[in-house]
């Protein structure tokens, strides 16, 4: 480079226009007030649900009081309306869902990061998550058309025979086998929970230093060592809300529990009778309560609580999750 | 401004003869400068001038207030909270740490080149483009001049003139950082600060920056943070050496590195330490 | 990673080593066996429903996939009707919810990653919102109903379209928030080195940057959205007439499955199969094309 051929400016002739040249002083903080300002939205959004819900539920509550939350009766033609057959059920299905999906998921994701091998765990990976994309009315026609035929003829009348002969167990396994009830909906869930639970556990996994691993197997562990005395203590807290993700999934899950759960307002011991779940109810109900009538805020009341379960239990996730990656 | 010759003559002086220029007209004038991150001082008193379109080192061990220095002269500490500086930093009589400087405006006076490179996910072409956009209005004919004359400068034009348009992302690791500073000096500064601008290259492009910066001297003032002494002894016309958040010394490259006044500059530069 | 027997007690020095306790190292090695043979088990059980769900999906609905049914509007039971409506309605309740919520949920996004910081505000935002991703979508199609159903006596497209909004915010909001901070602090500075003001810095370099991250995360939210039966029930609640207007009721293809699986007409059943291997086709492919653009995230 020649001396003169950055004379242009070497004679300090560059130009610079006065201050501001794009001075826009505006801009910047109303950037960043727009950005906060859908921050704000977020938490509105969350405080409308609350307070909306709650209004809408508000004839319920003052006409039953506490006991909406503990009578059993849901009586359209009285109109007499209790919360406790729909949480019932929205709490046995979910427990079963999970009862099924966490070994479930926990195989898939021990298999997906320790056994896999490389050109099979990414597909594999993939399938599971498709799984947990298939929008949960199709667990719901799937469940109805594949899955109860098959609870009705096989799995029922098995269990019936089997484990139903054990005489503490036979309250559970008893009653005719129709194929819809609390056990297929709480297997539903489980196949539509497992995908979520498995990613969690993957994605801990995963996120595991090499070298704690890789020293245990230093020592001759075997895979199933290290998974159970290395991997799942240092992980345990974002395992457990990585369930209780799963969980928050299950008590609001509506679609696929709506086809199969046989909606039925009664309280049984036997897993095979049908029910209800206060989503299932709201689906299957809401449609035939009039604006403003009190089944309609009973529906709403039911919201309510159905709302403040799953966000007790989205809340203890989320601070397991964000504690267990600190 | 299109006539430059592809291949600068190297001018790898192995000592610059001779104290820094005392004639030289002083570009930044920093007095007893405090530097605080939170409660904790990374600077202590400093003061000491930036002659004009010189190359002025500043050495030390790791944590020693030199990046911290660079950092204050284009205000970057203005980012995070918790960060503050007080003293005189005067650039043409103004004292750019003051509460009424705009730091967009004092940034287009003085520009910055990162340790690593940093091309923005965009066009080589958009990245120069980039600062020009900010603060002059030129039409397409003047800021394709614009980029022709900055990658030119930085000797990139003659590899790159045929893919303007490319990702700069696929450049090789010592054109994109020779695209960051062309993305610098294309929005005309004053001053030039790099932070240890070759500590990620290889040996060939760190030669390259290296006599691009003696072009780059004669139009700019630089202020370059380097651990690598020889760089500084090569290319700096004075140097600074810090220690624990205080300027020890400061001298011509050729007095710091062959006669240094205190021990502990000697120590450092002898290898005793850091 | 097979699982190495413990040599034979060798002569050690003058150390002496204990012998390898033989049902101990056997205890070990069955259970690890037992534990290998569960998990490929369960990863078996999850194939085989995905597997189970698209075949009875293949099976049952591709009779019913014809250019009709593509072209012609629902009609009642034993008409030959087909599937317009539905289609249409998704695609613009799914579109313009998408339209609505992105650019909210990608502002929230920017505050969470570039402004709030650790801030209470921002903090209470986060947890929200991710609250939010997982709350039963049943509540949100409630609180439409009662918001913009029930004072207007009516059920309208408009009301669908905001269920489906308020649920792709979240999804947007996480995915902005993630991708943002994983764009280098370095790129940050370096632009505000140049003198840009720090709306410039995140549009035109942080937000460039992790284009892919957030064109991902909106093909999720459109893939999430487009399947979700619950929030339009109370909603848009479908319409067996062809409408476009976003003031009346308004058909879609989830809560057409929902109205026609249970039906007693054959005909009806059929294309609820189709609607479902329609709906389940379309979510599964951005779902994979969504993550292919993800693994290219890196290389950009």
């Amino acid at each position: 480079m020649s001396a003169s051929a950055g004379s242009e400016f070497s004679d300090g002739s560059a130009p610079k226009p006065g201050p501001g040249r794009t001075g826009r002083d505006w801009a910047d903080p109303a950037f960043s007030g727009l950005a906060k300002a859908c921050g704000i939205v977020v938490l509105v959004l969350i405080g409308g649900i609350i307070v909306v819900m709650l209004s809408g539920g508000r004839l319920a509550f003052t006409t039953f009081g506490p006991g909406f939350l503990t009578s059993s009766a849901w009586n359209p033609v009285r109109d007499v309306y209790g919360a406790l057959t729909p949480i019932f059920g929205t709490i046995v299905t979910s427990v079963i869902g999970l009862v099924v999906a966490v070994p479930l998921a926990f195989g898939c994701a021990f298999y997906l990061t320790e056994m896999a091998p490389r050109w099979l765990a990414g597909p594999v990976g993939t399938a599971v998550e498709l799984l947990a994309a298939v929008p949960s009315i199709i667990f719901g026609m799937w469940g109805f058309f594949v899955i109860v035929p098959i609870m009705a003829r096989d799995i029922q009348p098995a269990l019936i025979h089997s484990v139903g002969r054990v005489w503490f167990l036979h309250p559970f396994f008893s009653g005719a086998p129709f194929g819809t009830g609390l056990l297929t909906g709480g297997l539903i869930l489980a196949v539509m929970v497992t995908p979520f639970i498995a990613a969690v556990m993957r994605d801990v996994f995963n996120s595991m230093p090499p070298v704690l691993k890789e020293s245990a197997y230093g020592l001759g562990s075997t895979r199933w060592d290290v998974m159970r005395q290395v991997v799942l203590p240092w992980s345990r807290t974002a395992v457990i809300g990585g369930i209780m993700l799963g969980l928050g999934r299950a008590l609001g899950e509506t679609m696929a529990i709506t086809f199969v759960i046989g909606n039925t307002n009664r309280i049984s011991a036997s897993l095979f009778s049908p029910g209800n779940t206060i989503a299932s109810l709201i689906a299957l109900e809401f449609p035939e309560s009039a604006a403003g009538s009190l089944k309609l805020s009973a529906l709403l009341a039911l919201g309510f609580v159905l709302m403040v379960i799953s966000f007790i239990t989205l809340a203890c996730s989320r601070l397991l999750l964000r504690a267990g990656k600190a | 401004m299109t006539t430059m010759q592809p291949t600068p003559t190297p001018r790898l002086a192995t000592v610059h003869a001779g104290a820094a220029d005392a004639g030289a007209r002083t570009m930044i004038e920093i007095e007893n400068l405090d530097f605080f991150y939170g409660a904790s001082q990374a600077l202590k008193d400093i003061s000491i001038r930036f002659p004009e379109r010189q190359v002025t080192g500043m050495i030390g061990p790791s944590g020693c207030g030199k990046s911290t220095l660079l950092r204050v002269l284009n205000r970057m500490y203005d980012l995070y909270p918790g960060q503050r500086a007080t003293g005189k930093v005067m650039l043409d009589g103004e004292n750019i740490i003051g509460p009424q400087v705009d730091a967009s405006r004092l940034r287009s006076r003085v520009g910055m080149v990162f340790q690593k490179p940093t091309p923005f996910p965009m066009s080589i072409e958009a990245n120069i483009a980039f600062g020009v956009k900010l603060h002059e209005r030129l039409s397409r004919a003047d800021m394709a001049d614009r980029v022709e004359d900055a990658l030119r400068r930085v000797a990139l034009w003659d590899e790159v003139k045929d893919r303007l348009r490319a990702n700069a992302t696929g450049l090789s690791g010592g054109q994109q950082q020779r695209l960051c500073i062309a993305r610098t000096i294309a929005t005309r500064p004053e001053v030039i600060l790099l932070d240890e601008p070759t500590s990620a290259l290889d040996p060939i492009s760190t030669a390259r920056i290296e006599e691009l910066l003696d072009e780059l001297k004669r139009d700019f003032t630089i202020a370059i943070v380097t651990h690598n002494l020889q760089q500084a002894a090569r290319c700096a016309d004075q140097v600074a050496f810090f220690f624990m958040g205080e300027l020890v010394e400061v001298d011509s490259a050729g007095a710091i590195f062959t006669a240094p006044k205190q021990k502990r500059t000697q120590d450092y530069i002898t290898g005793r330490f850091g | 990673m097979a699982s190495q027997a413990v040599p034979a007690a060798q002569p050690f020095g003058a150390l002496s080593r204990a012998a390898p306790d033989i049902g101990l190292e056997r205890r070990r090695r069955i259970g690890n066996l037992v534990a290998t043979v569960l998990a490929g088990v369960a990863t078996l059980i999850v194939l085989a429903a995905l597997a189970s769900i698209l075949w009875t999906l293949l099976s049952l609905g591709i009779g019913g996939l014809s250019l009709h049914t593509l072209a012609t509007v629902t009609g009642p039971a034993g008409s030959n009707g087909g599937l317009l409506n539905p289609i249409i309605g998704s695609l613009i309740q799914v579109g313009l919810a998408t339209l609505i919520g992105t650019p909210i949920g990608m502002m929230a996004g920017i505050y969470l990653a570039e402004f709030g910081g650790a801030s209470p505000l921002a903090n209470a935002v986060r947890f929200v919102s991710d609250m939010l991703l997982s709350a039963p979508s049943i509540l949100v199609g409630l609180f439409v109903y009662l918001l913009l159903v029930a004072p207007f006596h009516h059920f309208s497209g408009f009301a669908g379209v905001a269920a489906l909004a308020i649920l792709v915010i979240p999804i947007v909001v996480r995915t902005t928030e993630d991708m943002l901070r994983l764009v280098p602090v370095a790129m940050r500075e370096a632009a505000a080195a140049l003198g840009a003001p720090r709306w410039r810095v995140v549009v035109q370099v942080c937000l460039r940057a992790a284009r892919k991250g957030l064109l991902t995360g909106v093909l999720l939210a459109i893939a999430r959205i487009a399947g979700e039966t619950a929030p339009l029930l109370f909603t848009s609640l479908g319409n067996l007439n062809w409408s476009l207007s976003l003031n009346e009721s308004m058909a879609s293809l989830p809560v057409t499955i929902y109205q026609y699986a249970g039906s007693p007409s054959d005909d009806w059943v059929q294309l609820a199969w189709t609607a479902a291997l329609l709906i389940t086709a379309g979510v599964l492919f951005i779902n994979i094309v969504a993550r292919i653009g993800l693994r290219g995230q890196d290389r950009s």
